[in-house]
């Protein structure tokens, strides 16, 4: 029997996106199902500008957006979730839940993977970092928050910044809390708010404190450099581990390593570079498909090698994007587009076999 | 990168934030040894000795609960507390039986021998571990259950009882030494410290306060070795700061009426340094006053220091007669929080928290809490007269309670 | 930038050291990398005082460089105020567990760094091993404290009138912490033998070591406990 002609992809940001556009450009139905009421995924939902070109996201992802929404190939169920599977590749038996908690099934013949990944939540941190005590202490996601309205202001007093700090390797490269990958992408976050902010407040003074600076490939020049050669940001290689209040300002301790002695400064604003874990969306995709994680908790592709970076260790079930670990928009949809191709390559596959 | 000079606003343990931290159950980093514990007791690895009933539930970092014994505790004393501020531990008994509570004092009982061991390393793993489980061993036999004085003994069985957990050869080890003293092998369920069992029975101290402390402000020096090894078995509470800190001595303080106010050095050590406090002083002057005590007096102004270890206590007490006479901004009196509680529910500040055994001028903060110091040294000293006169043997409990 | 302090020591001594540390159980869990954060030295109180660093002491342990190693047990790791306060390092090392076991070694191996900063120290390894309990009432002189002020003579003027007026009985002492039970102190004593601590004091003082090992026989001897 020749199986389902349809592609369920489950998560509508940049990798689910691009994997739906992908399966019906390349003539199968796509069956796109996201738990929330908009697509986009995460970088839509929160973020004002993207690295490394700081274009404004909703322009940026206008066109992929608008591509999924008119496709005629895409049916795309918003507010809806993946409760059940059965069978195997060819023949997958999901269940669908909507809003109201109505059910429907669905046939798919091979599945794309996109649920992407969460924020770490500073409260975990091990270092006293002060998130849950201090309105000042922010996160990059807070910090795009205020790019997106216009402002940079202190939270504590809607006052101007004069001196904002960055943190690196917030909940990342960490035995501590568990986390025990770089998240790739929050140095180079942090580096492009830099510059944001010294566009918009010329006159502040800004520091970015790091173990190492890691922007791979074009970002360095791009980005870095650019930091801090034409907005003079300050890099600082040494990680504070506390943030207090000192008066109406925040003082933050640390190691200035180059120096090798103990720092402690005051800063209006600190913001801390939360790195990237598995989404509860992935963790529960893993359960409801069999899909074994790997070590770091996200989701293993088949032998976890570079060679091939979208298929699982179940036979049918593709991954696209940071389900399978930290990355970049740029390589998230680079994995939609793969996923697509090996999974429209199952169906067709299936069909040839059966004729 | 210099600092700036800044108006200094009074903090408190209330967040500064309307964002509340929920914690994910999943996401809890450590092992939870307990069940490990259990687990080699089941194996016949060692005997584990239940926390007696009735407890208290407390929660501690990562969200587990914690049982506090209120009774039956056998009490781990401490050499510093007991030795050179025996006040620390009158007050711990004298709360005990104010409450009711039965308890027992033994002789049975050595240091854990910590304090020369971070001071000398004159020690090994082997005889560190004996050392703690000899001491569990005479609790477990006396029926009662330990409860620990010392922060620093308190931290070192805690990473003693890590080590014996993960290391079958230390055990083996331990055990033929146990063996050869005619000991059985037992570990405890939980290992408490006594500041978590005053964090259990702060409702009830708190009906009994006999003085107004609302104008009383404290600040807090949260103890290194209470929660800095094997951090995720200490006290937190989300009601003090958020759940970001150690509610240890802070909630206990609140609740009986006064201030805890906060000050940026909180999380520095109180630097005694084991080693320092008795040979290399200089240190432990310097770190005492420069990073606490003045910046206390700077931010906070506080009546009285408090906190819940032996070393701390000393360090921050013992080390401000010589930046006094340096004209530094210090003069703060330092105690426990047990002492404190003890004296705000009426313990007498001489008999029982025996005030006289510390440094820094500790009237002030008796005549603001309500109480006459001239007078209540007057009773003391009537009682010193009477053990000279030989009317009297010793000071009894039955005299002070 | 190896170390050129200690050049007359051989090569070879200064790893027989090193390995010995590395060969105490808790060397692994101690240390697994260390990428220069600098998170402990913040945390570090010896940093802030002295020249001292314990991610010095992570780096020259992961690098393994023996010359480095060899010059911070002599001249840092009695330094260090065993606060614990780098345990948070994200890397999950303690560089004040490594230093436990480096001075543990520099202890055994008798270095002489060991024996200037345990100068003075003696009596108080004498008290607790001898009674089980680290400083004792009497300590409390004027002329070992001058810097705590007026208030340690009041003690030791008065120390036997207050001592008695303390209600619990076990801390009628002066010359301990609380009293002590004989047997107890023979189980300790009986510890101390069968781990080769009090082998260990032969290093920092052969006469204390003598004088402590005449005291635990004897007492072993009554006790009965056997430890061969
Ligand atoms: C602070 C920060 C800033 C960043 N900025 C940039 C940047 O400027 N440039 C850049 O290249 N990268 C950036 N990144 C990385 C970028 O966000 C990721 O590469 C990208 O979002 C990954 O896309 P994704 O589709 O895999 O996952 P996501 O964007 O997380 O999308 C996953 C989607 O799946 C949905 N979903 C989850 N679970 C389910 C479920 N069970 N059923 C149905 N739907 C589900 C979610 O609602 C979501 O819409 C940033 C990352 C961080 C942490
Ligand atoms: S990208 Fe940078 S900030 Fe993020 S985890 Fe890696 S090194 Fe740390
Ligand atoms: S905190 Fe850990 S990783 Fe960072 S410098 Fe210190 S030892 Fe190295
Ligand atoms: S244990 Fe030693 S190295 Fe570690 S923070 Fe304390 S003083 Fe510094």
């Amino acid at each position: 029997m020749a199986g389902s002609d349809t592609v369920l992809i489950v998560g509508a940001g940049p990798g689910g996106i691009e994997a739906a556009r992908g399966v019906a450009d390349l003539g199968k139905r796509a069956l796109l199902v996201e738990t929330k009421g908009d697509i986009g995924g995460t970088p839509y939902e929160y973020y004002a500008t993207l690295t490394p070109d700081l274009r404004e996201t909703h322009e940026a992802m206008h066109e992929m957006v608008t591509a999924v929404k008119e496709h005629p190939l895409i049916d795309l169920r918003l507010n809806t979730r993946v409760v059940n599977s059965e069978g195997e590749i060819g023949h997958f038996k999901v269940t669908l839940q909507d809003e109201s908690g109505s059910r429907t099934e669905e046939e798919v013949g091979a599945i794309v993977v996109a649920t992407g990944f969460q924020h770490f939540d500073p409260g975990r941190e091990t270092q006293m970092y002060g998130y849950y005590e201090y309105d000042d202490v922010l996160t990059l996601v807070d910090a795009e928050q205020m790019f997106k309205a216009g402002r940079i202001v202190r939270p504590s007093n809607g006052e101007v910044p004069e001196r904002v700090a960055f943190i690196q390797c917030v909940g990342s490269r960490d035995r501590q809390i568990g986390n025990q990958w770089c998240s790739k992408v929050c140095c180079g976050i942090a580096s492009k708010q830099s510059i944001e902010i010294k566009r918009m407040l010329p006159n502040a003074k800004v520091f970015i404190f790091y173990i190492d600076m890691r922007m791979y490939g074009f970002w360095e020049d791009m980005i870095y450099w650019k930091a801090q050669e034409e907005y003079k940001v300050n890099y600082i290689r040494g990680i504070v581990t506390e943030i207090i209040r000192k008066g109406d300002k925040l003082l933050i301790k640390g190691e200035d390593t180059t120096m090798g002695r103990p720092m402690e400064v005051l800063m209006d604003m600190v913001i801390l570079s939360v790195g990237m874990e598995p989404s509860k969306g992935t963790l529960e995709m893993a359960n409801i498909f069999n899909l074994p994680r790997e070590e770091h908790g996200f989701i293993a592709t088949k032998d976890g090698g570079p060679l091939d970076t979208v298929s699982t260790k179940v036979p049918g079930i593709f991954l696209a994007g940071a389900a399978a670990g930290p990355k970049d928009i740029e390589d998230t949809v680079s994995m939609g587009g793969a996923a697509a191709m090996k999974a429209v390559a199952t169906l067709n596959r299936l069909a040839l076999e059966v004729g | 990168m210099e600092p700036m000079e800044i108006p200094v606003l009074k903090g408190g343990t209330k967040v500064a934030t309307s964002r509340v931290f929920d914690r994910d159950p999943d996401t809890v980093p450590e092992e939870d040894l307990r069940e490990a514990i259990w687990a080699l007791g089941r194996e016949g690895e060692w005997i584990v000795q239940p926390v007696p009933e009735p407890y208290y539930l407390a929660p501690t970092k990562y969200g587990r609960l914690k049982k506090i014994p209120l009774e039956h505790t056998w009490h781990h004393k401490s050499c510093g507390q007991c030795g050179h501020i025996p006040g620390y531990s009158t007050s711990i008994f004298w709360l005990n039986r104010l409450l009711g509570y039965d308890y027992f004092d033994p002789r049975d009982q050595t240091s854990c021998t910590a304090w020369n061991y971070y001071a000398s390393a004159t020690s090994n793993q082997v005889a560190q571990a004996a050392v703690a489980m000899r001491n569990f061993s005479a609790a477990y036999e006396s029926g009662y259950f330990p409860m620990i004085h010392c922060g620093t003994s308190f931290g070192h069985y805690k990473e003693v009882r890590h080590e014996l957990v993960h290391d079958a050869k230390l055990r083996r080890q331990v055990r033929a030494i146990m063996d050869k003293l005619g000991r059985p092998f037992v570990m405890p369920e939980e290992i408490v410290h006594y500041s978590e069992w005053m964090y259990a029975i702060r409702d009830e101290l708190k009906n009994r306060v006999q003085y107004d402390l609302s104008n009383i402000t404290a600040t807090v020096h949260p103890a290194c070795h209470y929660y800095k090894l094997q951090t995720g078995d200490a006290i937190y509470d989300p009601e003090i700061y958020g759940g970001q800190r150690t509610a240890a001595v802070t909630g206990v303080v609140q609740t009986l009426g006064a201030t805890v106010a906060d000050y940026s050095s909180w999380y520095d050590c109180c630097g005694f340094g084991f080693r320092h406090i008795l040979v290399q002083r200089d240190f432990t002057r310097s770190f005492a006053t420069l990073r606490k005590i003045e910046v206390m007096k700077e931010e906070a102004n506080p009546d009285v220091v408090l906190t819940h270890d032996t070393g701390c206590v000393t360090s921050l007490d013992k080390s401000q007669f010589a930046a006094q006479a340096h004209n530094r901004n210090v003069g703060v009196p330092v105690m426990s929080e047990s002492q404190f509680a003890a004296i705000a529910v009426g313990a007498h500040p001489f008999r029982v928290a025996q005030l006289h055994w510390h440094s820094v001028d500790y009237r002030p903060l008796l005549s603001k809490m309500g109480i006459d110091p001239e007078k209540a040294w007057m009773e003391f000293q009537g009682d010193l007269e009477q053990i000279k006169s030989g009317a009297m043997d010793y000071l009894t409990w039955e005299h002070v309670l | 930038m190896p170390s050129d302090r200690y050049l007359e020591v051989p090569l070879v001594e200064k790893q027989r050291l090193f390995d010995e540390v590395k060969a105490d159980p808790r060397f692994h869990t101690y240390l697994y990398g260390c990428y220069e954060c600098g998170i402990c030295v913040a945390a570090c109180p010896s940093a802030r005082f002295y020249d001292f660093s314990p991610r010095k002491i992570a780096q020259a342990a992961a690098r393994e460089d023996l010359e480095l190693i060899y010059e911070q047990m002599n001249d840092d790791i009695w330094n260090c105020s065993q606060c614990f306060s780098c345990n948070r390092c994200p890397r999950q090392n303690s560089p004040g567990g490594l230093i436990t076991i480096m001075r543990e070694v520099a202890v055994k191996n008798g270095m002489r760094s060991m024996k200037e900063a345990l100068a003075g120290y003696t009596r108080i390894i004498y008290k607790i091993m001898t009674t089980g309990t680290q400083v004792s009432p009497d300590m409390l002189q004027e002329d070992a404290f001058p810097d705590w002020g007026p208030q340690v003579k009041m003690v030791s003027d008065n120390l036997d009138l207050w001592r008695r007026a303390l209600p619990p009985e076990t801390l009628h002492t002066t010359g301990l912490s609380w009293q002590v039970e004989e047997r107890t102190m023979q189980e300790l004593y009986a510890i101390w033998k069968l781990t080769g601590t009090l082998d260990m004091i032969s290093e920092v003082d052969e006469g204390l070591h003598d004088i402590m090992e005449e005291i635990m026989d004897d007492a072993l001897e009554e006790s009965g406990i056997s430890v061969d």
